[in-house]
């Protein structure tokens, strides 16, 4: 592999990342999921870098999943999104930040149709006029926030308390990074380094001290499909493609995978659970599958942030041995602990997966 | 004739131009080539045989050097010319060093340059050791070294890709390049030739075998060489642990997606047109046609001729051709100049 | 030209979606569904292209239109600048807007997405919130959902959510009046009826076929006929 030609491709696809005053609309996957995540985001942002963020109470889901599963109508997506501009406006931010990876898509999607079908952009207003009263403006920036967290990667960098290599060995951790279908694959102009080669995880792994694996299947869909995970009746569509991916980075034996969008690191981590339960397979050497971490739980762990206070605990493949790599400490008796030190109890284990 | 001969300037060396260049020497013209590189030949100097009969490309080399060695036009070599001014009398060409020469007519044949496969990143070009181009396999058959992988084995699996950079509104070139697929089926052929043992795949979607033999060169490749032909277009070529190559298509024959490995992967890059010719095009006053090659003034009565009067294009500037084609049209826009000047002269007379 | 073409034809989409197809085949090389399904969105888009008004129709009561995913990894590819995606969305559209989406397996399913998914919108303003992923219809997503189905509260208080407080925050209550809002937006832009018409040939069908259909809501026999039927015909 020749890295120069890779950096040459990042280099063509640029795309302009806000600095400052963001207006902050939540995911459905992550919030339900991974609600540790957004809250480190934010940490970060806020505490860290010391940014402005905004969020607005009265924002919702952007309907995505309706949409992609074809029972909400495009321009009930579009009108929801629109008012989501609405709120901004109102707030006094020209800058949104989605964090779901498919609201991110669809964004980009919509003020695409609307920069080519101008008499769509005015339909939509006058439907959300007549549903709620409000006007919005087009914001003068979308990005998803790991874009922000890219850009920020080296000033996360200087503040970090851990870096992405292992303590024993003292080489940098090998690391599978999974984009997001809807990131760059529908415009590969609005993803840092386009559709083939985007660079936004790989941008922070490098900063952080990782080193990013290419194999086979990188691009490859996690195979949420939506309906095709929703429905019970399909998720063997859902698993396969996961395990598709899982084959061809195990002989690359990845210390841990991340994902920028929450669907995606919810099913990697899963999956592997899954087909150790149907098939007595892990894909890594020790029975306990390859951890899966959200960048934002990345990021948090480069911080040097607790572990439980990330929300780890809330993976179904333990992350204890990517800890211990990182030379992480943390008390195992905290794990499964509530805010105030209840104990909540502990899951099961499962029959075959070591957790 | 006048005392002093019509001047004619040929921008472009290459076989259109030299080609050109010796018919009009022939007749008595004034001529003079100007070649932007250091040597005339244009992309000729980088092929290795000719299809369909694996003529060398030398021999086509020596054909014109004969010709333009017996019909003397001037040929200036590092001249390289940035514009075109064009007047009612005399066309002004100006070259990068300053020097403004006056010609009657003009003759553009600054021919093609080799779509950039580094933009079609899906294949990897200049990522993935063991991509490469047609143009650097010819250069690899020439230097008369076996071909090997970057690690230094013998490739047992082969493919070429077809319309790398044609046929691609995602590269923005929508038109075909046509001389790629013949391009395929004869390196395939000198690639089996060199490897025995080698399976080879092409992946195409139109087999275009337009020329005199090209369709028996193609049953030839399946035949006699037992080349393997799969219709579908490559979508995706990653990169396997061992540095061989895992290639996606679907086999649209039986509509099954097909995923294999491959030692070494071939792209049968395209032609876009010769860098500057835009910037010339526009200061001669000239219409750009699919692909922003130079337009002719009629497909059929006149493919030679542009909008402005007295400038000529000829060659792959203005379409995509194979070399045999490339010399007819020379030869035809020789024929067209003639017209044009003899027309001018007896106006001039009156 | 027939009239299922035209209403294809209708939709923002399709328009953008289907433009030339030359059955290069890359958006089936690459396509996800195609690898684990009886599925190839380039015979899709060929067969559509022809205008044909029996095949187009054939297709919206077919399985076949249901197995995508929407990764949009066909569009990345496609040289004539199409998207099978997109012409999927269109025709998943126009075969509920018609009622042939009952006569699949696989279309049956856009009944249960509506009630789990669809009302969940209206009712709380999430897609998906932990509330109706329940263990028993999730069992893939293991034993630490459960533990964190039985402890949500708790957990989400843990991770800094404001799990059905008011005011900001991950999982909070979202205001009536936000829903209502977002209510009149589903009614303005045509989805309370595209779930009724979902409603009404879902009931009809269930009728056919027997099956105890409820108003509203998951817990009724026909929710959990085609959330689960499956009859192991759709791979290759």
């Amino acid at each position: 592999m020749v890295l120069e030609g890779k950096k040459r491709v990042w280099e063509d696809y640029q795309k302009e990342i806000a600095d400052d005053h963001y207006f902050y609309v939540r995911s459905c996957i992550r919030q339900t999921f991974f609600p540790g995540s957004e809250t480190t985001f934010l940490r970060i942002m806020r505490n860290d870098l010391g940014k402005d963020v905004f969020e607005d109470a009265r924002h919702t889901t952007c309907t995505g999943i309706g949409y992609h599963t074809d029972i909400v109508p495009l321009d009930t997506t579009m009108t929801v999104i629109a008012r989501h501009f609405a709120l901004m406006t109102e707030a006094g931010y020209t800058k949104i930040i989605p964090s779901c990876v498919t609201s991110f898509g669809l964004y980009t999607e919509v003020l695409e149709t609307w920069k080519q079908f101008p008499e769509t952009e005015a339909k939509i207003r006058e439907y959300l006029w007549k549903a709620t009263k409000r006007e919005f403006t087009i914001p003068e920036n979308l990005v998803h926030t790991s874009d922000i967290i890219y850009k920020f990667r080296n000033q996360i960098k200087e503040k970090s308390k851990v870096s992405l290599i292992n303590k024993k060995t003292g080489l940098p951790l090998q690391v599978v990074e999974h984009i997001g279908c809807h990131y760059a694959k529908m415009f590969p102009t609005s993803g840092v380094g386009g559709a083939e080669f985007p660079s936004v995880l790989s941008g922070m792994i490098e900063s952080w001290g990782g080193s990013v694996i290419d194999y086979p299947e990188r691009r490859h869909c996690c195979g949420f499909g939506f309906r095709q995970y929703l429905v019970m009746a399909n998720r063997g569509y859902s698993v396969s493609n996961s395990k598709k991916k899982f084959e061809s980075m195990q002989p690359y034996q990845p210390d841990f995978i991340v994902a920028n969008c929450p669907g995606c690191s919810m099913f990697l981590d899963r999956w592997q659970y899954t087909i150790a339960e149907l098939e007595g397979i892990t894909y890594d050497k020790n029975g306990m599958g390859i951890p899966v971490l959200t960048y934002e739980e990345m990021a948090g762990l480069v911080m040097g942030y607790s572990p439980w206070e990330l929300g780890l605990q809330m993976h179904q493949v333990s992350v204890e041995p990517l800890l211990d790599k990182l030379g992480i400490e943390y008390k195992k008796e905290e794990k499964y602990l509530g805010a105030h030190g209840q104990n909540l109890g502990e899951p099961q284990k499962p029959q075959f997966l070591i957790v | 004739m006048t005392k002093t001969p019509q001047h004619i300037i040929i921008i472009g060396g290459g076989p259109a131009g030299l080609e050109a260049a010796s018919c009009l020497g022939e007749v008595g013209y004034k001529v003079t080539l100007l070649e932007k590189e250091e040597q005339t030949g244009g992309k000729l100097r980088l092929w290795y045989k000719l299809f369909p009969g694996f003529r060398p490309s030398g021999e086509v080399r020596e054909y014109l050097a004969n010709g333009h060695k017996m019909n003397q036009p001037e040929i200036v070599t590092k001249a390289e010319v940035i514009r075109v001014d064009p007047e009612t009398d005399h066309h002004q060409v100006v070259l990068a060093d300053g020097q403004t020469l006056k010609a009657d007519a003009v003759l553009i044949a600054t021919g093609f340059q080799v779509f950039n496969a580094e933009k079609k990143e899906e294949y990897g070009y200049k990522i993935y050791d063991n991509v490469i181009t047609s143009v650097d396999l010819e250069a690899q058959f020439k230097s008369g070294n076996p071909v090997k992988t970057v690690a230094g084995a013998t490739p047992q699996r082969i493919a070429f890709i077809h319309c790398v950079g044609s046929r691609d509104k995602k590269v923005g070139n929508i038109y075909c390049s046509r001389v790629c697929c013949i391009t395929g089926v004869k390196q395939a052929i000198e690639m089996k030739e060199h490897l025995p043992k080698a399976e080879i795949f092409n992946f195409y979607m139109d087999m275009r075998m337009f020329g005199q033999n090209f369709e028996e060169l193609y049953i030839e490749a399946q035949q006699k060489w037992g080349i393997t032909f799969i219709r579908g277009r490559v979508s995706e070529i990653a990169e396997n642990m061992d540095g061989s190559l895992q290639l996606k298509a679907e086999d649209t024959l039986s509509g099954r997606p097909m995923k294999m490995n491959f030692d070494l992967v071939v792209l049968l890059v395209g032609m876009v047109p010769a860098t500057g010719t835009e910037a010339l095009g526009k200061s001669a006053g000239l219409a750009f046609s699919s692909g922003n090659f130079l337009a002719s003034n009629d497909t059929h009565f006149n493919q030679n001729e542009t909008h402005t009067p007295g400038i000529f294009v000829t060659g792959t500037c203005r379409e995509p051709l194979s070399v045999a084609e490339t010399l007819t049209d020379a030869r035809a826009a020789t024929v067209r100049i003639i017209s044009w000047l003899r027309e001018k002269e007896m106006k001039s007379n009156n | 030209m027939g009239k299922l073409y035209d209403r294809l034809n209708q939709d923002i989409r399709f328009i953008e979606g289907l433009n030339g197809c030359m059955n290069c085949g890359v958006c089936t090389a690459i396509c996800p569904a195609a690898e684990f399904y009886h599925y190839d969105p380039r015979v899709i888009c060929d067969t559509v292209q022809s205008k044909d008004e029996k095949l187009i129709e054939a297709l919206l009561r077919s399985e076949t239109i249901w197995y995508c995913g929407e990764c949009m990894s066909c569009k990345t590819r496609c040289p004539r600048n199409n998207t099978p995606g997109f012409v999927i969305m269109a025709l998943r559209k126009l075969s509920q807007e018609l009622g042939y989406f009952t006569d699949s397996e696989k279309g049956r399913q856009q009944f249960a997405i509506k009630r789990a998914i669809g009302e969940n919108i209206l009712r709380t303003g999430y897609c998906v919130h932990p509330d109706i992923v329940s263990p028993q219809m999730h069992p893939e997503q293991g034993p630490v959902w459960d533990w964190i189905s039985r402890n949500t509260p708790e957990i989400m208080e843990k991770m800094g959510s404001n799990y059905k407080q008011e005011g900001i925050g991950g999982l909070r209550t979202i205001d009536p009046e936000v829903l209502e809002e977002i209510n009149q937006i589903f009614e303005v832009t045509g989805c309370k009826t595209m779930f009724d018409t979902i409603e009404k040939y879902s009931k009809e069908k269930a009728d056919e076929l027997g099956i105890e259909i409820s108003d509203e809501g998951i817990g009724n026999e026909y929710f959990m006929t085609v959330f689960t039927d499956n009859d192991g015909t759709h791979n290759i």
